[in-house]
């Protein structure tokens, strides 16, 4: 048995972003800046889909890492001048510590729906905070982000931040590619189809769902400082329940569990906020009907349609053997 | 000392005593086979032994220390592996992947080292899928290797998931009903696997009904009856005792 | 003073039991948590708000027509949304809860966008004094209506055969049906009696919080706060930890600010999962680690 399968979709995994740098020659400004939402997106769906796709744990965490990610990285720009790239990985990494902290009751064995409820109340805890700690957020009015600039230059256009975003969430599909074909990977699955076997093969489940929180919060915790960077303004409306929707339907109508169906979900889905932003509410009714219909008739998403042109997209977890 | 150790264990759940008094022991080598009657409390004593049920009462020892009070993971790593009476497999993994996942702890790697798929993680993954890959070969399965595990019979995610168990070599083989649903040829690759597992030092406790089965390849037989042991010994001796086998035909 | 805050968080608690209630009924007849039950709170509000102030009907009947209709919604999605995925994976069930309540939801914004609506008064405005204590006529009709509702919930459940039929399959759904229940049946009925249950809430409590889509949020949260303090899956439990929680909220707004009211059901929530997921009188709520 030959690696063939894998080395196809590293060729793919390459030349597509190759491919998109032409696009900031081709497309106006206004094009370009819907594309870096598309990747903004991307990761989102990238991290939010390994918590509830991969491991299967229902979480209304995605937009409590996402405005995470954002205000971290915009206060720290905002008020102590730290440079951007910086300040995003920081956005990234006080995100997954907000993973860890929301799921150590998993540690003493708490699950499921109490899980979810544990994320949900602290999303809304979150967002409270943000309102009432005016000094740090600029409360409900918003915190303007100052310009980003990376290694010198500044990142004035959007076809400058266009190439940087593009560049970020290639590495971050390359590594949550490396992750979920890992044994990490396959931990996540084998304790969502079967968490009493998986305890049963030696897998600490309680420390790899923990994982699992971490790792979704850090890479959407990435995405929230690439928006941040992106809208130049983090406000506390941009990272409620109704933005939660758009992450749900994201995953699920792309496809849950798949990186493909991720990236699918993103390029489809993202351009609907700013298509229907005169209509607060046809949004949430369309999205609403999208996920209904796949739970209903494609469960498995968008990506399993994807899959019939294209056998190779298959999620793989491990390597064939040598 | 013995590989595995019970004494005076008892188990209660959903208001029933589902174990109590229950003592035996199990040598490195030996294959014990526990069978009674249904309800007779088989597979609660597997869940004792291996930390999904509890609390238990009295004492659980593996190669002389205590495992009853710890969480299943723990006991697993300590060296024991077991298969499951209903679909202990992981559906949309492939049969690659379940085998794979039962040698999570032996591939290790920290999370960082992981990701980055740095040399030794990735020898160990290798050395890891060719044992596999032997494995599922000597059990004749190996061409479903790339199938999701869902997409098998009964039988042949019976035959997985003891491919899985035994991947690891672990010391103490729990093998729950392992023989339902396998062909007669399956059955005589399950009865080999068993022997020559034991005769390189593992210690095999074994669930079955198949009498047949249990007979050939049990150095000793423990009867189970309502929770408790009602006797411990040889083939040959269980056989002849009349008071066991009313007990275990007349429940059936 | 303290008497005052008792009494009443004790009546805002009342509401808070009403929809815990209903969300704990559906829970145990469906293992299912309704992550969209508080948009069926918002839209049985709504529904009275369209009949009494756009199409002039009277107030009782347009509280009639409107718990009429939500039971019938309820009913339809278990039917429609929830029944034909019921044996797949969870999250699925969830995902499908939660994006029916989204529609909802996003019908409501819809019609009407952000603003924020007056509700109609039905009863007047007026101050009681009982003894020491002050209650408005809100906090008396909304205690009395709850209280009647569950006695009268109450009295279904343990003397009728409904009630029979009820006990049997939230003990277990396999024996109900073994016993030639109609478990699917008798789960829309559930559905639709926490959807109705959720509407009376929506109605009870809109005079006070006003009308605007994001109240959903609000009483799934304080629903869950209730729920998760007395014990997921218990009815006492619910009622206790409702009324807990009215009486916190109250405490809190008057020691520490009214600022920190809205909080106070997270920080519940996030106390008792780190401290006892189990709640006061939930099952066992954590797996062997």
């Amino acid at each position: 048995m030959s690696d063939g399968g894998w080395r196809a979709d590293r060729r793919l995994l390459f030349a597509v972003p190759l491919a998109a740098c032409a696009l900031p020659l081709v497309a106006n400004q206004y094009q370009l800046y819907v594309a870096n939402l598309i990747l903004v997106y991307a990761l989102v769906a990238l991290g939010f889909n390994v918590l509830i796709g991969n491991l299967g744990q229902l979480a209304f965490a995605s937009n409590t890492f996402f405005g995470l990610g954002a205000y971290a990285t915009g206060i720290l720009m905002a008020h102590l001048g730290v440079p951007f790239p910086l300040a995003a990985l920081a956005g990234g990494v006080v995100s997954a510590a907000s993973g860890v902290l929301v799921s150590l009751p998993a540690l003493r064995g708490v699950r499921a729906f109490y899980l979810a409820i544990m994320t949900l109340a602290f999303g809304e805890l979150m967002r409270w905070i943000y309102v009432h700690a005016p000094a740090l957020t600029e409360g409900s009015t918003g915190l303007p982000v100052p310009l980003p600039f990376i290694a010198g230059i500044a990142l004035r256009t959007d076809g400058a931040k266009f190439y940087v975003f593009l560049a970020l969430a290639t590495l971050l599909v390359l590594a949550t590619s490396g992750l979920l074909r890992s044994r990490i990977g396959r931990a996540f699955v084998a304790i969502r189809e079967n968490e009493l076997a998986a305890a049963g093969m030696g897998i600490p489940t309680s420390r790899m769902i923990v994982l699992a929180f971490a790792w979704s919060g850090f890479v959407v915790g990435l995405g929230g400082a690439l928006y941040a960077a992106l809208v130049r303004r983090v406000s506390p409306d941009a990272f409620d329940l109704v933005e939660l929707m758009l992450h749900f339907a994201i995953v699920v109508v792309g496809g849950l569990g798949s990186i493909a169906g991720s990236l699918l979900g993103a390029v489809v889905l993202t351009t609907s906020p700013e298509l229907m932003r005169d209509l607060p509410g046809f949004e949430t009714i369309l999205l609403a009907v999208l996920m209904i219909v796949v739970l209903l008739a494609l469960p498995r998403g968008l990506v399993s349609l994807a899959e019939r042109v294209l056998p190779s997209l298959r999620q793989r977890f491990s390597r064939d053997p040598a | 000392m013995s590989l595995l150790a019970l004494e005076d264990v008892g188990l209660r759940f959903g208001g029933l005593q589902a174990l109590s008094g229950v003592g035996f022991s199990v040598a490195a080598g030996e294959v014990v086979a526990v069978i009674g009657p249904n309800g007779a409390g088989k597979t609660s004593l597997f869940n004792a032994i291996t930390g999904y049920a509890g609390p238990v009462s009295g004492r659980i020892a593996l190669n002389g220390a205590r495992i009853d009070g710890l969480p299943p993971h723990v006991i697993a790593e300590r060296g024991i592996r077991r298969t499951f009476q209903n679909g202990g497999l992981f559906g949309a993994l492939t049969v690659m992947e379940n085998v794979l996942a039962g040698m999570h702890a032996d591939i290790g790697g920290s999370v960082l080292a992981t990701i980055l798929r740095l040399p030794g993680i990735d020898r160990r993954e290798r050395a890891a899928s060719r044992t596999a890959l032997a494995l599922l070969e000597q059990m004749q399965i190996a061409h479903m290797a790339n199938r999701l595990a869902r997409e098998l019979s009964g039988g042949q995610q019976r035959i997985v998931e003891i491919v899985r168990a035994i991947a690891t070599t672990p010391p103490l083989l729990l093998l729950d009903e392992p023989a339902v649903g396998l062909s007669p040829v399956a059955r005589a690759d399950l009865v080999a696997i068993i022997r020559r597992r034991a005769a390189e030092g593992t210690g095999v406790l074994l669930i079955e009904h198949a009498i047949e089965l249990v007979m050939s390849v049990a150095d000793r037989i423990v009867v189970l009856n309502g929770g408790r042991t009602i006797a411990d010994g040889p083939p040959a001796e269980i056989r002849a005792d009349r008071g066991v086998m009313e007990a275990y035909l007349g429940h059936g | 003073m303290l008497g005052q805050l008792l009494f009443s968080g004790l009546a805002q608690g009342a509401l808070y039991a009403l929809f815990a209630l209903a969300m704990t009924a559906v829970f145990r007849a469906t293992t299912v948590v309704n992550f969209g039950h508080g948009d069926l709170l918002m839209a049985g509000a709504f529904v009275v708000y369209v009949l009494v102030v756009l199409l002039h009907v009277n107030f009782a009947l347009s509280a009639v027509i409107a718990v009429g209709v939500l039971f019938a919604a309820g009913v339809a999605i278990e039917r429609w949304f929830i029944r034909p995925i019921l044996g797949g994976p969870h999250l699925s069930l969830a995902m499908m809860a939660i994006a029916v309540g989204y529609f909802i939801r996003g019908g409501a914004t819809l019609e009407w966008g952000r603003d924020i609506l007056p509700f109609p008064h039905v009863y007047p405005d007026r101050v009681f004094m009982l003894g020491p204590v002050i209650a408005t006529s809100s906090d008396l009709v909304v205690s009395g209506s709850v209280a009647a509702l569950l006695l009268a919930l109450t009295a279904l459940f343990v003397f009728t055969p409904l009630g029979k039929t009820a006990q049997a399959v939230f003990q277990s759904q396999k024996g109900a049906a073994l016993v030639g229940i109609n478990v699917g049946a008798f789960q829309g009925g559930v559905w639709g009696l926490g959807a109705a249950m959720a509407a009376i809430g929506g109605i009870l409590i809109a005079p006070v919080t006003l009308l605007y889509p994001d109240m959903a949020a609000f009483s799934l949260l304080r629903g869950f706060a209730a729920m998760t303090l007395g014990g997921f899956g218990s009815f006492p439990g619910a009622v206790i930890g409702a009324l807990f929680l009215g009486v916190a909220e109250l405490m809190v707004g008057f020691y520490l600010g009214s600022e920190y009211v809205e909080i106070t059901p997270y920080v519940v929530i996030l106390l008792v999962l780190m401290i006892r997921p189990s709640g006061l009188f939930g099952a066992r709520a954590r797996v062997r680690v």
